[in-house]
């Protein structure tokens, strides 16, 4: 892939965002009017536990080049431990993901408070760079040839 | 299948940023069938009667509403599509204020996002059906486990609101510590004296009339959930008619037989018939079966000849079983200490002369073993006192926490020793001083000012030794630096750690609440749910969910009153969000997943026909079931895998 294709390259991406935590957190970044990269699509769920592996494979199947995950942070879960399911779910995903050639950076999970404006908007705007410079999703050929910059 | 999507310019916080005619020109150009509207304000009173008489008038079966956060007004707008005649859950708001105009710099990508995000929710919506919540029949009497302060606080509170509460103790007393203690913490008020009002308006007052007090019973078991709790309670025989009882106690005159009081923690003597301490509350004497002569094989009869009311001592009284139905529970059976044994070197039970902070309030109260005087075994006044705080509090060999209350009542025997031996020495060894709230530092401030009383700080409590000789107690300290020190004392008082009491765990378990590692009854949250237990309806006051003071315990027995009396509404009904898991059940396989995740027990296993079950009342809707279940045989109602599947889809396309 040449670089000029590269520089048009927006990815996009599905985050879940937990609406007692992270979702809060996204609105502060809206209120703060904190500007970021419009790549991310926002599905809320109830808490970061209800996001089923399945979910995000089939994002990544339906076209998405990353997916996030965002929780509160541990202990503050608003469903007592939910938080922890998904992250401990997000460990299975890397390394299944891994096997089907999605390379890791690409299903991000992380912690977002309902004050974090500033942070959601920082793990947006890094993983969109991220995933600007890895390109689009090629199954397989992540694999194979060690990565899609590569 | 057509699709109303309106598109809220919020004045211009979004029409700004995000182009309405640009997004109407995506939305149509995808779903041509759809009826798109732009609108000012639609969380105005004229936006919202707009927005109903639209929807009435175009016919549309799906809205979408593209305005703010629904953190904002998700319930506002699923108020008005209800009214406008469509089942509130097959609306859907889309976030175009907070996630897209004010965080999106190109108003291109801005108008790109926002209809990404409505395609989203349109797919969605078409995938969504209509929910609706149940009404659920509930009990509105509650139970009360344990009649201390918090406990009887929150039985008033909830008959004064004329719900009808069965309280249960398992002592033959009510009233809780506060009753057994002369002068309490901060203002030495008399204990008896300030519990008095609370205990005569349980006993006979306005509301005692909705309140049954089982006294000498004990929980043995529950079924059922929250609104509907059937809870067995078993009650040991008195021997004495609690009806007839004069409360004269020419019985206990008459009785033969002399055992150590447990209610003056064995400093004084009781007789086998008794009241556990002069004044307590009912005023009826029981018989300890295990101390009178005739449950030993006697014929003794002597209280049942000095009673002067016929047929009020029973001795065949037999012990019951009763199970009552109650929407909500709240356990307030009380903390414990730390057991004094676990501390060999500081004498306590072996060395004469030292005692521990409860055993020294008995010594304080003219009801107790000494009528109030401070004695010593020998029966000597002691000229000078050490009392020992933390012990076993601050300490990560034993507890951790600071215990929060020893501090208090410590500073307060300095003043009520300087009024029973004036001129006494007091000596605190202390590892930190905690006096906090609005009156702690008063007691503090006068032992400071106090020439006979002096605070030295320790290092561990394991340097701690208590030793006796001819003369008196020696106890000998390392101060923070290591270096050794030692006081003379004639008395020495140990403040032990504040714990769970001995009934905790089993009461814990009987009711599936969990507990916290220090074995305290958890709280649903620290800080914003602090008497809440984790399961829903049985809420957890005073000194069995933390170390609390008489204080923070009524007001905890209010609070949970309030939480039971706020969820179980009078009126008998409750409605239950439809928002919760479901069984799909020929898709289940029996493996129980759900259950081992569900963090409410709202999940459990039917072993007839082998497959899950929810409990919607419990069930907070956080769809982590449905994200766990191997089969998809758990379907998150609101946020089903199809109706995120089609979000997700429509974002991408």
């Amino acid at each position: 892939m040449s670089m000029e294709e590269d520089k048009g390259f927006e990815p996009r991406i599905i985050g879940f965002l937990c609406n007692w935590c992270s979702y809060a957190g996204a609105d502060k970044a809206g209120s703060a009017q904190r500007v970021y990269p419009p790549n991310v699509g926002v599905v809320r769920v109830m808490c970061s536990g209800r996001v089923d592996p399945e979910l995000v494979m089939q994002a990544f199947a339906g076209g998405a080049d990353g997916v996030l995950i965002l929780a509160c942070h541990p202990g503050d879960c608003h469903y007592k431990e939910g938080n922890l399911r998904a992250a401990q779910r997000h460990t299975m995903l890397v390394r299944l993901l891994g096997q089907m050639g999605v390379r890791e950076e690409r299903v991000r999970f992380d912690y977002v408070s309902a004050g974090e404006g500033e942070r959601f908007a920082e793990i947006v705007g890094g993983m969109v760079a991220e995933l600007k410079i890895l390109g689009p999703v090629r199954p397989m050929t992540e694999v194979a040839y060690g990565g899609a910059d590569s | 299948m057509k699709t109303g999507v309106y598109f809220c310019r919020c004045g211009t916080n979004v029409s700004e940023k995000v182009d309405p005619k640009a997004v109407e020109k995506r939305v149509l150009a995808q779903n041509p069938d759809a009826r798109f509207a732009a609108v000012d304000f639609l969380c105005s009173e004229e936006g919202g009667l707009a927005l109903a008489a639209d929807i009435r008038e175009s016919g549309v079966e799906r809205v979408v509403i593209a305005a703010c956060s629904p953190r904002e007004h998700e319930g506002t707008f699923m108020q008005i599509v209800s009214g406008a005649g469509i089942n509130p859950y097959l609306m859907r708001m889309v976030n175009v204020r907070e996630q897209v105009a004010w965080v999106t710099a190109d108003p291109g990508r801005a108008a790109d996002k926002a209809a990404r995000l409505i395609e989203a929710a349109v797919r969605r919506t078409g995938r969504q059906s209509p929910l609706a919540g149940r009404r659920m029949e509930v009990c509105p009497d509650a139970l009360v486990v344990g009649a201390g302060p918090a406990g009887l606080k929150a039985a008033l509170t909830l008959a004064a609101s004329g719900r009808h509460v069965t309280v249960v103790e398992k002592s033959p007393a009510i009233g809780g510590l506060p009753v057994k203690y002369e002068e309490i913490y901060p203002s030495l008020e008399c204990g008896p004296c300030m519990m008095e009002p609370l205990l005569g308006e349980v006993l006979h007052g306005e509301h005692s009339g909705r309140i049954s007090l089982m006294t000498l019973s004990e929980v043995t078991g529950v079924v059922g959930s929250f609104g509907n709790f059937r809870v067995k309670i078993r009650r040991r025989p008195r021997y004495v008619d609690t009806v007839r009882c004069i409360g004269c106690m020419e019985c206990s005159a008459a009785c033969p037989v002399s055992v150590d009081n447990e209610f003056d923690y064995g400093l004084g003597k009781r007789k086998a018939v008794y009241v556990p301490f002069a004044g307590a509350l009912p005023s009826v004497p029981a018989i300890d079966p295990a101390a009178c002569l005739r449950f030993a094989g006697g014929d003794c009869a002597l209280c049942r000849e000095a009673c002067p009311v016929e047929g009020t001592v029973v001795f065949d009284e037999a012990g019951d079983e009763v199970e009552v139905t109650v929407g909500a529970v709240v356990l307030a059976v009380g903390g414990g200490s730390s057991d004094l044994n676990a501390f060999p070197e500081l004498g306590h039970g072996k060395v004469p002369g030292v005692f521990a902070s409860h055993e020294f309030e008995r010594l304080l109260a003219s009801n107790g073993p000494t009528g109030g005087e401070i004695l010593t075994a020998d029966g000597g006044r002691p000229d000078s006192f050490a009392i020992v705080h933390c012990v076993g509090s601050l300490d990560a060999r034993h507890k951790e926490y600071c215990s929060g209350v020893c501090c208090g009542y410590a500073f307060k025997f300095n003043r009520v020793i300087a009024h029973k031996i004036p001129g006494a020495r007091v000596s605190h060894l202390v590892r930190e001083v905690a006096m906090a709230g609005k009156d702690g530092q008063t007691l503090y401030r006068r032992a400071g000012e106090d020439p006979n009383t002096s605070v030295i700080r320790y290092r561990g409590i394991d340097d701690i030794r208590v030793s006796g000789d001819g003369s008196g107690l020696s106890v000998s300290y390392k101060g923070p630096d290591g270096s050794e020190g030692s006081v003379r004392a004639g008395m020495v008082i140990l403040c032990p750690a504040v714990t769970p009491g001995p009934d905790t765990a089993a009461l814990g378990g009987i009711f599936d609440v969990s507990l916290d590692k220090e074995g305290f009854i958890e709280e649903l949250h620290s800080s914003t749910d602090p008497v809440r237990s984790r399961i829903r309806g049985v809420y957890a006051a005073g000194a069995c969910g933390s170390p609390v003071g008489i204080r923070e315990a009524m007001a905890q027995g209010m609070a949970a009153a309030g939480c039971a009396l706020s969820e179980i509404v009078s009126g008998g009904f409750l409605d239950i969000s439809p928002v919760t898991a479901e069984v799909v059940r020929e898709r289940c396989s029996g493996c129980r997943v759900c259950v081992s995740v569900c963090p409410y027990k709202a999940i459990s296993f039917n072993e007839e026909d082998k497959t899950a079950e929810v409990n919607d009342a419990l069930c907070q809707g956080c769809g982590t079931c449905a994200a766990a279940c191997p089969a998809n045989a758990m379907r998150a109602r609101g946020f089903t895998n199809e109706e995120l599947w089609a979000e997700i889809e429509g974002f991408l396309s």
